[in-house]
């Protein structure tokens, strides 16, 4: 019995791991970039257009953070995909 | 044990095949020269040791045979690893380029709009008329008209604006 353990523990030591480490790939660094606060009206006597180029900016920031929370769910799909092909 | 591998892999694999070799002639050996008296006490010697060299011989080959499937796993893992970051480096190209195309020409059309608000503003209006048809014109005109009257009769109330900030700032983390 001693001798067949012996046998059996000798026989694990060619036993091996593939020594292949796959890296998550970095992300994109204009997605890392956090959204920016949104325009605030400033002063007691605002005009009607000022209000308007407010609303405007604001608009526009939203899609422009849209843009980039797209990107990264894009980013993240793609490469785990690419992630998961390595098998 | 992985450095006596390593040692013992320099061994070229050669040196395994004749051990076994040798380890079975010498157990054939052991039997068939075990009759003659002079050979007959070196008997179980040669039996002992033909069992051994046996015994070692498949190891190694086991482990040479081990070896080169995972060697092969290996360099097919390189491969793919190689193929998957050469991919992700052309998607992270492809959404990088989509992302700030979109974001300049969002960024574009803010501008763009600011630009025309305050020109309705100064009455800089020649650039925004010049390819309007005449009732086109009259209906822009009826419109900047409205906006001076609403710039210069209706300030926007102060509560107005405190309920835009405070929805402006959000919640602050």
């Amino acid at each position: 019995m001693k001798y067949l353990a012996f046998v059996m523990v000798l026989a694990l030591t060619a036993c091996n791991s593939v020594p292949i480490k796959q890296k998550f790939p970095e992300a994109i660094p204009e997605l890392k970039e956090k959204c920016p606060d949104l325009k605030q009206i400033e002063g007691n006597s605002v005009a009607i257009t000022d209000l308007l180029k407010s609303v405007v900016t604001n608009y526009n920031m939203y899609y422009e953070c849209g843009l980039k929370n797209d990107g990264w769910n894009k980013w993240y799909i793609e490469q785990r995909k690419i992630y998961e092909s390595v098998k | 044990m992985s450095q006596m591998l390593w040692i013992i892999s320099l061994i070229p694999d050669m040196f395994w095949t004749l051990l076994l070799g040798a380890g079975v002639l010498a157990i054939v050996a052991s039997y068939l020269l075990g009759k003659i008296p002079f050979v007959q006490q070196y008997k179980i010697p040669l039996r002992v040791g033909g069992v051994v060299a046996v015994l070692i011989g498949v190891y190694f080959y086991g482990v040479i045979a081990n070896e080169a499937k995972w060697q092969a796993r290996i360099k097919e893992l390189e491969e793919k690893v190689a193929v998957a970051e050469a991919k992700s480096t052309e998607t992270n190209t492809v959404i990088k380029t989509e992302v700030v195309e979109k974001v300049k020409v969002v960024k574009e059309r803010a501008k763009t709009q600011i630009e025309y608000i305050d020109r309705v503003v100064k009455g800089d209006t020649v650039t925004i008329t010049k390819d309007m048809s005449e009732t086109e014109r009259a209906g822009f005109k009826k419109k900047q008209e409205e906006l001076e009257r609403a710039i210069k009769m209706c300030p926007v109330p102060q509560i107005v604006i405190e309920e835009i900030n405070k929805a402006a700032a959000g919640v602050k983390q």
